[in-house]
């Protein structure tokens, strides 16, 4: 079975830790994640920004743990992404601005990839909210 | 075509619940997760509804454990390869964000 | 066949980013020239109330964008018709003219149809 998994909410967010248990679940089943997208404050999962208590779970790092060692196609919709400061070198290049928080595996791209997954995915999964 | 519905806010103060029970088809199932599993806290008004509208419903074991939830007979608590096949064998999952 | 997707918005067009960001997936979808559609679903349905102004709280106006749907290739249109009452707009005098009003019922087959369902 082919997933599409797309994050609506912020790290901090319980719904994140559930997407993430809920992909890594689907991988260990046997089934393919053809890509996540994170879309809203979904994209702060993707900064390496976020420095989190050392006894709490680090999500965004556990994210890009989970992408980098399943060579997952990780996609940060760029427009929620700049609305929100989440910024990769170029686009910090772009707008002048000192913070880059996203790189490798996370790419930046439009909401073209959403709908290019739920076309290419049987299943899209989405999280968010509380 | 059937639908897994999936709901993630409390049932108290947050009308998803509501409105998911009026559009939920025949087909469908309901998933409870985070504070959305308060549903099952005995005695209120969510958890009478759920009880006798006799729809599928299905919670997050995790999320029963943390809040100290007992599963009534009517529901099943599930863990996540559970939660991926329920997904598998809907046809689509509608997650009310 | 391409898949249809059904974008289902639920929040008011002051609460945030949420329904812009809503439609932004519909207006990409028609872009693509993909099946896709739209339902006014709770207080989504204030998103079509009339004579709203987003000057007043330094916002863009989203009513334009919506009036856009069916030039960017967005037809089906739909809202629930109880949602409108509920909240004291009549269905019939929403600022979307090409948007069918449908019962809850009507809703229920409606998700249906459709192969996937972003509900936000």
């Amino acid at each position: 079975m082919k997933f599409a998994i797309a994050l609506f909410s912020a790290a901090h967010a319980p719904s994140s830790r559930r997407a993430l248990l809920f992909a890594q679940a689907a991988l260990a089943g046997g089934h393919e994640i053809v890509r996540l997208f994170f879309y809203q404050d979904g994209v702060h999962n993707a900064s390496g920004s976020v420095v989190t208590p050392q006894d709490e779970l680090d999500l965004p790092r556990q994210w890009r743990t989970f992408v980098t060692e399943h060579q997952l196609d990780g996609v940060v919709c760029i427009a929620a992404a700049l609305r929100r400061g989440v910024l990769n070198e170029e686009e910090a290049g772009r707008y002048q601005r000192e913070a880059v928080a996203v790189a490798a595996p996370w790419e930046l791209s439009g909401l073209g990839q959403l709908h290019d997954a739920v076309q290419d995915a049987d299943r899209l999964i989405c999280f968010g909210g509380a | 075509m059937s639908t897994l519905h999936v709901l993630s806010h409390s049932p108290f103060g947050d009308d998803r619940l509501t409105s998911c029970l009026r559009v939920i088809g025949a087909e469908d199932a309901l998933l409870l997760s985070g504070d959305a599993a308060y549903a099952l806290q005995p005695g209120t008004a969510p958890f009478n509804t759920l009880g006798t509208r006799g729809l599928k419903l299905f919670v997050l074991a995790e999320d029963a454990q943390a809040r100290d939830l007992q599963t009534p007979d009517w529901a099943k608590a599930i863990d996540y390869p559970a939660f991926v096949e329920l997904s598998i064998r809907y046809d689509k999952v509608n997650s009310w964000l | 066949m391409p898949r249809s997707l059904l974008i289902i918005s639920r929040q008011s067009p002051w609460s945030g980013p949420g329904a812009r960001e809503a439609l932004d997936i519909v207006l990409a979808g028609g872009a693509f020239d993909l099946p896709i559609g739209l339902l006014f679903l709770d207080d989504g349905v204030f998103q079509l109330a009339a004579n709203q102004d987003a000057r007043a709280l330094q916002q863009k106006d989203l009513s334009a964008n919506l009036q856009a749907l069916p030039m960017f290739g967005v037809e089906d249109l739909f809202v629930c018709g109880d949602s409108a009452a509920e909240r004291g707009l009549d269905p019939k005098a929403l600022s979307l003219e090409e948007a069918q009003v449908l019962t809850v019922g009507e809703i229920t087959a409606l998700i249906d149809r459709y192969h996937q369902v972003i509900t936000l």
